[in-house]
């Protein structure tokens, strides 16, 4: 650059500066009535840059007739990059600068108008910007400004709900940072240096580290364009890279970050993508840590600010624990339904088959997925490895396996219960006992011995039924609702297993036939309890059921038809009047669908089951009652 | 079983007139009621139909749209939680429905639900004895300020709304005051109405905009038995903000990140919408959305309507509605099991013992 224009190359600078000042700094104090001010006067800055710079150089230049003059006809489809390394202007060249700082005022220039609200000069500035970089040879010098004018052209299309727009400037970003990344790879030159002295320019490092998040702006975008279009495991696949760079870059605030791969984690969950979730939530876990001390009570006592910090580590803390639950659970449940046989048992040879494959898996995942997927520098690396090793990501197929990943899955529910308190945090607390007891459930399904199993529930039972009476019924109607009909499923389980291990000893004696009978009304009880739950205040019964309630409710008319028949008792008396009950509630639910047949879907095999009951159990209470008659002496 | 009985939250759809604005601007329509449960869309990809549980065209009166809301305001009284939520971009008409017009010759659903309030109670007089208390809260820039008390004092204050098991509902922080006709509720509301618009001017552009969150506490006492029973009717008015969504931004709109050093804030709302059912969403990063989550967790009854223009000139922000309130919206499950249960298994193993005729032992049915 000549220095005949060093004085003008000043002004010019300091004209930048000032407009850079005016939109960033100044903008902010901009009053409601007029909030663009600065941003105008930051405009009117950039179009004098531009002017001086279209004046500098007249007559150095080789391609005079500046195709930059001409408007460029508009082209929505970017074809950008092949032409980037190759054709045109050396990127280096003067012509190339120049090109390159004009392409930088426009690209400003085309913000401007969008950040004050006028979209169509913002896309013309900006198209502006691709065209005089097309003329130019990808350098370290245009790089940067090559993706980052496409990052701005893919929110703008975005914003016009032309996805598929968006998504291709997005695209020739991503395939651009790439290529640089792999044939070039200096630090390029950063958009703000355009407009500095070279004693001022920006160290390697920093350059790096802009250059780095404008590319990862670009993942960003590019997650949430796959996003909108229903392309989920792209865009998750993108929302990863994001955080694994937000990590490396070291730019990131850490509860947000923490929050974000523990909801990843999540998605995860739901596509049976075990390892990737487990990795996610231990840097979760890990990263939560870095965002420094709870502040103890008394300091939260003195200061509001304190206080709020402490509230939002905590509470952000425990969310993360329960994300753990959630894969803890998981993993037991998605196991058990590849275990169980066709009713609901541990079948052996699907035991065997998983056992199988399972070493299939650990050979693959070792290979491949396993590096893609890595979080972390080299000092949170290890830490997050440390967690990953406390918890299997493989699913379980005995019962030592499973206990293992119960406990875990415990131990997160006591840490999550010591922020969600009950009184304060009712329906949170009462999920993360719900989920306790689906641990307790999921983990009942590997174990073998009966008493143990029955157990198991009893803990299920221990927790749940003092908050079933101690919630307000009302108020909390559909928790209640569903921790009932819960404890009803459970006692009736205990029952069964009660019933087995009998059986199986061969002993069903007067102890044993009262506890029976105590877990079969338990079970009514509850049952009972939750189709009085469907009455109006008045105990009336609706005519119609409501959507919602349909099925449990005739579900839990039918399990209660069932129940009284199974009551044990030596007493003819006793058993006839159990056996009418009985065929009260299967005729409830055949006369309801009658009533309704809308409502038959709903509940197919059990309506089929209550007719044949209703037409078999009144032979039977004819014999019972014959029975009776005769050993009466009648 | 359990997992079948997911809350229900009814949706109302209400489309208001065109308005004078609109017309002069051409006046084409986007959006049409087809019938009583849907509505329809023009977008630039061609027709969309939504689903709710009652759509309101512009013809409809506030009573029509009261009336579905009045079975509600019993429940509250025999002392359900109820939440009504009113949801809306500005100028949608919310305002006039949650509100009604300002001579209040067109009163909406919060003075007409202060009103069927105090004559249920004066109805069931001879029965009950009642109390009605009131807390009117504003939630904006992600906290909770008592419309009680103006401005600075206001500002100050830590305001947080907790349940307790018994569902006793408390707004720790803020004041309660008691009313004894809907009268006076009505008054309390302008003068919380009042305080909000002074607070809400001091807002500077970027930040969110403010909710009204008015909750209503009615305890009566059985006086044949002494009985008490608590009830609660929450009112709330959503501002449009995107905020509002728990997966967040304008759906077809990208979330910017400008300057290099903002955080990709919308993230957790771009991860948040991978998929319908996540296990635990941990991305509650607003008090709203904890507020809604409170309100609807162990809820029966929940009402939301939704207000939408009718013109093209709004298409945006009506779709922006109308994809939240779907989502809002979760699903009932009848989930069919493909493996029968055991006690299923087994009862066929009776009906086909009693076919047959065998013997079936008595214990065995």
């Amino acid at each position: 650059m000549a220095s005949t224009y060093s004085h003008e190359w000043r002004a010019v600078c300091d004209k930048f500066n000032n407009a850079q000042d005016l939109s960033e700094v100044e903008s902010r104090k901009d009053p409601e009535n007029d909030p663009f001010r600065s941003k105008y006067k930051a405009r009117e800055l950039l179009r004098e840059i531009y002017c001086s710079l279209k004046n500098f150089d007249v007559g150095e230049n080789e391609s005079v007739n500046d195709e930059a003059d001409q408007r460029p006809t508009e082209q929505p489809v970017d074809g950008g990059m092949e032409e980037g390394f190759g054709r045109g202007h050396c990127g280096d060249s003067p012509a190339g600068s120049r090109a390159a700082k004009l392409g930088a005022v426009e690209y400003y220039l085309g913000v401007n108008h969008v950040e004050t609200e006028e979209l169509s000069a913002g896309e013309e500035h900006l198209m502006n910007c691709m065209t005089l970089l097309e003329k130019c040879s990808i350098s370290p010098e245009n790089v940067s400004l090559f993706i980052q004018v496409r990052n701005q052209l893919g929110i703008l299309w975005a914003g016009r709900d032309e996805i598929e727009k968006a998504q291709g400037f997005l695209e020739t970003a991503e395939a651009m940072y790439i290529r640089y990344m792999k044939e070039d790879g200096q630090p390029p030159m950063d958009l703000t240096e355009f407009f500095v002295a070279e004693e001022e320019a920006l160290p390697q490092q920093e350059r790096t580290k802009r250059f780095e998040m404008a590319y990862t702006h670009t993942l960003y975008y590019l997650a949430q364009v796959y996003k909108n279009l229903e392309q989920y495991e792209k865009a998750g696949g993108y929302c990863h890279s994001t955080l694994q760079r937000q990590l490396k870059f070291n730019q990131f605030i850490p509860l947000e970050w923490a929050i974000n791969a523990a909801t990843l984690s999540q998605y995860y969950i739901t596509k049976n993508l075990y390892m990737e979730g487990r990795h996610c939530l231990s840097a979760a876990s890990v990263i939560a840590d870095l965002a420094g001390e709870v502040p103890s009570e008394a300091a939260a006592q003195e200061s509001e600010a304190e206080a709020e910090k402490r509230d939002q580590l905590r509470q952000k803390r425990a969310e993360i624990a329960r994300c753990w639950i959630k894969y803890c659970l998981n993993l037991l449940q998605d196991a058990k339904k590849l275990l169980e046989d066709n009713i609901g048992e541990l079948d052996m040879d699907r035991q065997a088959e998983l056992r199988a494959t399972r070493l299939q898996e650990e050979e693959e995942k070792e290979r491949g997925r396993k590096s893609a997927v890595l979080f972390g520098s080299t000092d949170t690396f290890d830490s997050i490895c440390g967690l990953e090793e406390k918890v299997s990501c493989v699913f379980p197929v005995d019962f030592e396996e499973a206990r293992a990943i119960f406990l875990v899955g415990q131990t997160y529910v006591n840490q999550a219960k010591e922020y969600f308190e009950m009184d304060g945090h009712v329906t949170d607390h009462i999920e993360i006992l719900q989920d306790h007891s689906a641990l307790f459930k999921a983990l009942a399904f590997f174990e073998e011995d009966m008493e143990r199993r029955c157990k198991m529930h009893k803990r299920r039972v221990d927790m749940m039924e003092p908050i079933c009476k101690d919630l307000n019924a009302q108020y909390y109607l559909l928790v209640c609702r569903q921790l009932q009909f819960e404890l009803a499923e459970t006692y009736y389980e205990m029952m069964d297993l009660k019933l087995a291990v009998a059986n199986k000893q061969d002993d069903l004696d007067a102890h044993t036939v009262k506890k029976f009978n105590h877990l079969c009304s338990s079970s009514t009880r509850f049952y009972q309890m939750f189709l009085d739950s469907v009455r109006s205040p008045e105990g009336k019964w609706p005519e119609k059921l409501e959507d919602e309630v349909l099925r449990p409710a005739l579900v839990a008319k039918f399990r209660v038809a069932r129940l009284h028949s199974r009551l044990i008792s030596s007493s003819k008396t006793v058993q006839l009047e159990n056996l009418n009950r009985s065929l009260e509630c299967y005729n409830f639910v055949v006369q309801y669908c009658k009533d309704n047949p809308e409502a038959k879907s709903a509940i197919e095999t059990e309506l089929e089951l209550s007719e044949e009951m209703v037409s078999l159990l009144p032979l039977k209470i004819n014999r019972l009652q014959a029975n009776l008659a005769s050993s009466n002496g009648l | 079983m359990v997992e079948d009985m997911k809350g229900k939250i009814r949706v109302f759809c209400r489309i208001r007139p065109m308005s004078r604005a609109e017309a002069a601007q051409g006046g084409a329509i986007a959006v049409g009621r087809l019938d009583d449960y849907s509505v329809t869309v023009e977008t630039s990809r061609g027709p969309r139909e939504f689903q709710f549980d009652r759509v309101f065209s512009g013809e409809s009166s506030q009573e029509d749209v009261f009336q579905d809301t009045n079975r509600l305001i019993q429940s509250a009284i025999d002392g359900f939680n109820v939440c009504i939520f009113a949801y809306g971009q500005t100028g949608s008409g919310k305002t006039f429905t949650m509100v009604g017009d300002r001579d209040q010759r067109s009163p909406g659903i919060m003075p007409r639900a202060f009103n069927a309030v105090f004559d249920i109670l004066q109805e069931n007089a001879t029965k009950f004895d009642f109390k009605v208390s009131v807390y009117m809260l504003e939630l904006y820039n992600d906290r909770l300020q008592d419309l009680f008390v103006s401005g600075a004092e206001a500002q100050s204050r830590r305001v947080e709304i907790k349940r307790n098991r018994k569902g006793l509902v408390f707004a720790q922080g803020a004041e309660t005051k008691e009313a004894s006709s809907a009268g006076e509720l009505f008054a309390m509301f302008q003068q919380a109405c009042a305080n909000r618009h002074n607070a809400a001017t001091k807002m500077n552009v970027e930040s969110s905009r403010s909710h009204l969150i008015i909750g209503i506490m009615v305890e009566t006492r059985n006086l044949t038995n002494g009985s008490v029973s608590f009830g609660k009717l929450s009112l709330v008015d959503l501002a449009g903000s995107e905020r509002a969504a728990k997966t967040g931004a304008k759906d077809d709109q990208l979330k910017e990140a400008n300057s290099i050093n903002k955080s990709l804030s919308a993230l957790g709302d771009v991860i948040s919408a991978l998929s319908s059912d996540l296990p635990h969403i941990p991305y509650r990063n607003s008090k709203l959305t904890q507020i809604m989550q409170d309100s609807l967790g162990g809820n029966a009854k929940t009402l939301m309507v939704v207000n939408v223009s009718p013109s093209e000139c709004n298409l945006d922000e009506t779709l922006t509605s109308l994809i939240y309130a779907t989502r809002v919206k979760t699903i009932t499950n009848i989930a069919q099991r493909n493996l029968e249960s055991k006690e299923i298994a087994q009862l066929k193993e009776v009906i086909m013992k009693l076919r047959s005729g065998q013997p079936v032992e008595d214990d065995e049915v």
